[in-house]
Parts: C-alpha cells; structure tokens; sequence
C-alpha cells in the first residue's frame, strides 16, 4: 500500500525537538516531523543522563535561550535497559543503570524542558517507547520497569502542567517498527486469528510522527496524560 | 459492616513459609498477620527491631509462628541473609511479599526531587526487589509454591500528581511484575502486584485533621472507607498467595475498595 505523509504545513514553521539516548529509535520520526513542516532540532547528547546541570547544558545547545519547542518527541533508554537476557544474571549495577536510571533521566529532562515549555503557555511532549512494557517481556525485566516508570511519571506530570497548556503523553509502538534491536527479543506474542488488526506495523515516518503532529495541532491539546498504541492493533488494551 | 471471618482462610497457607517485607507496622504489619492466620509461617522483614517484635508478638497472639530478622532491603547481603535465616528457621520458603516502602515518599514536585530524595526511594522499590529476587529464586523455582508479591499503588496506574518519583517507582513496580510474570513463568512462579487503599496510622492522623475533607476522601470509595491493613488488605494477599490464584499472574489487583476502576 502507498503510505501518505502527515498533512504538509500540520507543524509549519514550528519548532520540533527530538531527543534521544540510548537505542536509536527516532531517524524516521524526524525525518516526518520534517515533512510535516516542522524545524526539526535532534538532540543526542550523553549528557542527558547526567546531573541536571549537565541536562541544561545539553538542552542549551538545542535550543536557543528563551526559544521553548511546540512539540518534544522523546526516548531515553540506556542501553543498560535494552540489554536482553534472564534477570538473576543481571548484576545490581547494571540493573540500576538499565532500570532506574532512565526514570530519573527522564525527571531531569522534564524539568528541564517544563522550564521552557510552561512560561510559553503551551506545546505537547510525547514519549515514544515499545509496547512490550504494557504487556511484559521474559528477558526483559529491566526494560519493562525502567518504561513503565517513565510512563507513570508522564501521568504524573501530565496532572502537574495540565493547567499550564503543555500536555504529556505516552505512544506504545510496536517495538520491531522501533529498532531491529528488537527482533532478537522474545516478544510477548498474540494469541488470534488476526494478531494484528491491520496485518503491519507502524510507519515511523508516517503514521508515528503523524501521531506527533497531530498532539501537537489544535485538535490534540485536549489529550494529555494518554497512552497511545500505536501497534496496527495488536494489544487492544483495556 | 461485617468482620472478617478468618475461618474462611484458615489452612490456605498451611506448609507455607513466607517473607514479609517492611513487617514491622503499617500494611506490612497486617499483610504479615494476615497470611499467619491462614496458616503462613512469617518472616517479619524490617529495620526496627521494636516494631519487628511486635508484629512477631501479634502473629504468636493469634496462634501464628513469626521470626523478626533485622533486614535493610536495600541491602543485597542483608537481604540474602533473611532468606537464608528462612530456609534455616523454617525449612524453606515459598512467598516473598515486598511491601516496603520509603519513609522519604511524601509528595514532593518534580523539580524538587534532589538525587538523594530519588536514590533512597529507587533503592527501596526497585534495588530491593533486584535483591529479593536474586536471593528468592533457587527457593522459589519448580515447587509450584513459588509466589512474589509487590505491593504497588493506585498512584502508579491513575498518576499522583503531587509525588512524581513516587507515582513512577509504583509504576515500575508494575513493569517489573509483568516482565517477571513471563520470566518465572516456566518455574511455576506467580508474580503479581497488589495496589492497596489502606487506612494507615498515616491516612488516619490526615484525614482525622480534617472531617470535611475525610467525606470528601471518601467519595472516591464505591465502599466508603479506606481498608484495614490485616481484614481488608489482607485476605486479598493470602488468596493472591494461596492455590486459588496459582493461574493469576502477571497483574495489578486493586485491593482498595473501588478507588481506581479505570482498567
């Protein structure tokens, strides 16, 4: 099937930043962001898990000062979290770094973005994550915490900035459209006649970034604090 | 109301050995009493020895065997002690309960929540559980007894909006039972979470503050009370840890009298 682009002009002239550490998820995401009229800014900084001074200054190199984003699409996995593999042989440092970690990752750079972001009244954070946290993962015990985490964290937060016009919120892709990373995992499978409703994953280009823009527009700023699948149908959570 | 009739569950834990952790009052303190009274063998797991022994002494009161054994969870060796004080006191052990929780878990914003703040409650919920873990599973596995228990919060699933880290730990909590669920699955072990409304000396001292806003509190429970820790929380946990749930894992059961029914 041909796949159309987001609306061209969806995100005209504003300004879409896309952070990521760790596995690298987001080529195709900002490249959409792209294509949907977005100045697409990319920040792949190691400074990101550090202290919250080196957060800002990371951030500072993205963004000039007083310059807050419309739209934020985030990942922070360590690649301590990614690793696969039975957890009685997951020692407890890298069980920290893999698990722990990128929850308070994830708090520095929210505060840090929420800094920018509030005072100008309005813009739409999205994480982007694999699905298999919702639904678990043997072998992958530290992922599983480490996203789950973060997505109760976005809740949280959601609540907190609701009244400041910036929403949070989570997207559930189906991880294999993420990151080939993902094809040596033992992913929790479906168990129907038609597993995945519409028989494909997710375009990142496309239909991921479209889901982006879309948050970021008009018609998504009264949805905040949502976990999104995004997996053609798979899961179907309640 | 009527209470609770602990016949019901008398001999549902018969045989059972089980560790409590965070024993030594609060939810813990009735989780702990509760599986005793259906036949559990206790090991009340804490750091205060005054509240250990007490709990202890309660389970003795009401006919059940209880052993206080001194233990940081945050702590990998002092935790692979208590198991190994289990096996060697009671001859095994079958369930492992995480309950505590950080004494530091007040609500705090998001840009106040220094590294301390953040490593004292990550240690508590997450270190912890990596501990008990490891130090559980040869114990656990292929005896078709094996249950892990984690208590979490309604904070984790619905999102607290005035404790962060909190409302994530809970979160990961949550995570981390569904990943283990499917781990453990191929030793027989159940793996589950419990989200708990319980009326704690806590809840009770803030809502005791205000009458107002206790009827206010209140609305939020279909059943329009906050639960007790050993009659209300308790017999959810036995059941949890007993054969009548030996199919059930991988889950989140609320235990909090209709609070959070989004799922």
């Amino acid at each position: 099937m041909t796949l159309s682009t987001s609306p061209p002009g969806a995100l005209d002239g504003a300004l879409a930043l896309v952070v990521e550490l760790g596995l690298p998820v987001m080529s195709g995401v900002a490249e959409g962001l792209g294509d949907a009229g977005a100045e697409v800014v990319v920040l792949r900084d190691p400074r990101l898990a550090g202290s919250s001074d080196d957060v800002e200054a990371a951030l500072a190199v993205a963004l000039d000062p007083g310059r807050a984003p419309a739209l934020v699409v985030l990942s922070l996995l360590a690649e301590a979290t990614t690793a696969l593999g039975p957890l009685d042989g997951v020692d407890l440092q890298a069980w920290r770094a893999g698990a722990a970690d990128p929850i308070r990752i994830a708090m520095r750079v929210l505060t840090a973005l929420g800094a920018r972001m509030k005072p100008a009244g309005r813009g739409a954070i999205l994480f982007l994550a694999p699905s298999l946290s919702l639904v678990g993962g043997a072998g992958m015990v530290a992922l599983s915490t480490a996203l789950e985490g973060q997505r109760g964290l976005m809740k949280s937060v959601a609540r907190q900035w609701g009244a400041s016009g910036v929403t949070v919120n989570w997207a559930a892709a189906a991880p294999r459209a993420l990151s080939p990373h993902f094809d040596a995992a033992d992913l929790a499978a479906k168990g129907d006649a038609v597993p995945i409703a519409l028989g494909r994953r997710p375009d990142a280009r496309t239909e991921i970034a479209g889901l982006a823009a879309w948050l970021a527009g008009p018609a998504g700023r009264g949805v905040t604090g949502a976990t999104l699948m995004i997996d053609g149908g798979e899961w179907m959570v309640p | 109301m009527t209470a609770m009739d602990w016949t019901s569950t008398a001999g549902l834990l018969a045989g059972r050995v089980a560790i409590v952790t965070g024993a030594s009052g609060g939810v813990g303190r009735g989780l702990a009493r509760a599986l005793a009274l259906a036949g559990a063998r206790v090991v009340v797991a804490a750091r205060s020895p005054a509240g250990g022994a007490e709990t202890v002494a309660q389970i003795e009161a009401e006919g059940g065997q209880g052993l206080f054994v001194a233990t940081d969870v945050c702590d990998a060796d002092a935790v692979r002690r208590t198991v190994e004080a289990s096996v060697q006191a009671f001859g095994g052990l079958d369930i492992v309960v995480h309950n505590a929780a950080s004494t530091l878990a007040k609500p705090t914003p998001l840009e106040d929540i220094d590294d301390a703040l953040w490593a004292e409650q990550a240690g508590v919920s997450l270190d912890a559980l990596h501990h008990l873990a490891h130090a559980a599973l040869p114990h656990l596995r292929d005896t078709g007894r094996g249950r892990f228990l984690v208590l979490s919060s309604a904070q984790g699933q619905h999102g607290g909006a005035m404790n962060p880290a909190y409302t994530a730990l809970k979160a990961a909590q949550r995570g981390f039972v569904k990943a283990l669920a499917r781990e453990w699955g191929p030793h027989d072990i159940v793996v589950n979470a419990l989200a708990p409304a319980a009326l704690t000396d806590a809840a009770r001292t803030y809502l005791k503050a205000d009458p107002e806003r206790t009827r206010e509190a209140m609305k939020s429970f279909p059943l329009g009370r906050m639960g007790d820790m050993r009659d209300d929380i308790g017999p959810a946990a036995v059941a949890m840890c007993s054969d009548l749930w030996r199919y059930v894992t991988g889950q989140t059961v609320n235990v909090d009298g209709g609070y959070y029914t989004a799922l």
